[in-house]
């Protein structure tokens, strides 16, 4: 099993982790089989996430994955985020291999379950 | 080049250059099949004795009490399966921690209608010889015990174990894998009838193993072919293998003792630097009776494999308590059985020393443990 250079990139040094004071929303993605589990929290300035962080608790490309998504959601649309695809995650971290492919999953499902939580507190 | 340690030494172990030139003559001039009457083949056959006599002598066991084999896990195969299937049927007595070479050996002897007892083990690995007596019925044929445990180094008593079992007449698997040439074990006074052991964890080759079979050990061929190694295991013999091993075995017996004690106090180090810099750790197996150089480690909160590319970062060689593989959680079942709870299983780490681990290496390791595991903690939703 072999990982991008920009997994490991990321795995060395994750943009973004950590929780967030007073976030505007917060949604959280997990793997009920591998039991990886992805924590984001959104910063909301005129409709776009001006700041966004997360807590992992996963294997090396789960925390990766979370890392990447965490730049790819900021600057970010929230209508685009209740959209964000595993691939686009994937695409982020040059791909995962076959075994580890939940890791976008997890974290895509977590971006857009704290988009929707947006949009939830704003009803 | 950043500096490497390897500390997966229960995974394999690098060929020691001397086992290498012992081998080297046996794949040029000394090609020959041991199995042919000229010249060429009584060469290879007199390297394939040397050996034999080198193991047997080790195990001090008859020399033609040794037959060679494949690897570890044909062994295993060998030795349970053959036993068994001599047999016809009847019950077998194993643990739940045992190598899946054991392990999915007594399922397939399941699917064909043997009946087997997996005993339980107490929260140090340990399986409890009043179990295995009390296991024991009158249509059991085989008792298949591990010496120790490749995950958590725990050594299993196999020496009370091999007593009831005579006292029982019922032959005595010992899959020694994890600990032939590592640490002594006398065959005869633990009542073993059949034990596996390998090359590739004491710096032999990979690729040839062996068992002991007792003389008088009814015994079914599990491989079926010509009439090599008394017609225990048809199959040409991997002549260089074989020598490495004999030569490997000989060079343990020789420095096992003083290693063995070195290595323990590389381990203690390692184990007690890292609980006194990072908070929430225990040391998993047991105390004591433990392989020298294995220490299991879980780090509670964090995910174990995260730990080993992190390490690996570092140039680190470790190996994972628990995986999750193809999406699927799986805490090891070893701790699993131990009763271990999820939170420690998860965060589990094997590191395994040997010959060439270094103080150095140890002061290393327990430098790099700390930062990345703060980090995976700071990041992480489920720790405190």
């Amino acid at each position: 099993m072999t990982y991008s250079p920009t997994l490991i990139e990321h795995f060395r040094n994750p943009r973004n982790a950590g929780m967030m004071a007073n976030p505007d929303a917060v949604g959280e993605g997990e793997d009920d089989r591998c039991g990886d589990l992805a924590r984001f929290y959104l910063r909301v300035r005129d409709g776009r996430a001006v700041d966004v962080r997360f807590q992992t608790y996963g294997c090396g490309p789960t925390i990766a994955a979370a890392s990447a998504g965490s730049e790819l959601a900021t600057g970010r649309p929230v209508d685009d985020l209740l959209r964000l695809h595993r691939d686009d995650v994937e695409r982020a971290v040059d791909g995962l291999p076959a075994e580890r492919k939940h890791a976008a999953d997890v974290v895509a499902e977590a971006i857009r379950a704290a988009a929707q939580d947006y949009v939830r507190r704003r009803v | 080049m950043s500096r490497r340690v390897y500390l997966d030494h229960n995974a394999s172990t690098p060929v020691h250059p001397e086992v290498i030139a012992e081998m080297l003559p046996y794949f040029g001039e000394r090609f020959g099949n041991p199995s042919s009457i000229h010249g060429f083949g009584r060469e290879a056959r007199e390297g394939l004795e040397t050996a034999r006599e080198r193991v047997a002598h080790f195990l001090r066991v008859g020399k033609d009490e040794i037959v060679f084999t494949s690897g570890g896990t044909e062994s295993d195969n060998l030795a349970v399966k053959g036993a068994a299937r001599a047999r016809g049927g009847g019950h077998i007595v194993t643990s739940q921690i045992e190598h899946h070479a054991v392990l999915r050996s007594c399922q397939a002897l399941e699917r064909e209608g043997f009946a087997v007892t997996y005993l339980p083990v107490d929260g140090d690995a340990l399986v409890d010889p009043d179990d295995v007596r009390r296991a024991i019925r009158p249509d059991t044929i085989l008792v298949t015990i591990m010496h120790g445990n490749s995950e958590v180094g725990t050594i299993e008593p196999v020496t009370e174990i091999g007593r009831i079992t005579r006292e029982r007449d019922v032959p005595f698997h010992v899959d020694a894998v994890q600990t032939f040439g590592k640490i002594p074990l006398d065959v005869d006074a633990s009542g073993i009838d059949l034990l596996s052991f390998s090359s590739h964890k004491i710096y032999g080759p990979k690729g040839v193993a062996g068992v002991f079979i007792r003389k008088g050990t009814r015994m079914a061929a599990v491989q079926h072919g010509g009439e090599h190694e008394r017609r225990r295991r048809a199959g040409t013999e991997n002549v260089p293998g074989i020598v490495g091993l004999g030569k490997a075995v000989e060079l343990r017996a020789r420095e096992m003792a003083a290693e063995a004690e070195r290595v323990r106090a590389l381990r203690d180090r390692l184990t007690a630097g890292i609980q006194a810099r990072v908070p929430e750790v225990r040391v998993n197996g047991h105390a004591t009776r433990r392989l020298p150089g294995t220490a299991n480690i879980s780090f509670r909160h964090v995910e174990s494999e995260s730990i080993v590319l992190g390490l690996d970062l570092k140039g680190i060689g470790v190996s994972a308590g628990s995986a999750c593989t193809s999406g699927n959680v799986e805490p090891s079942y070893v701790l699993e059985a131990m009763g271990l709870p999820l939170d420690w299983a998860m965060g589990a780490v094997r590191c395994s020393l040997g010959r060439s681990t270094t103080t150095e290496d140890v002061d290393y390791v327990i430098d790099a443990v700390e930062p990345i595991v703060r980090k995976l903690r700071a990041a992480s939703p489920v720790s405190r």
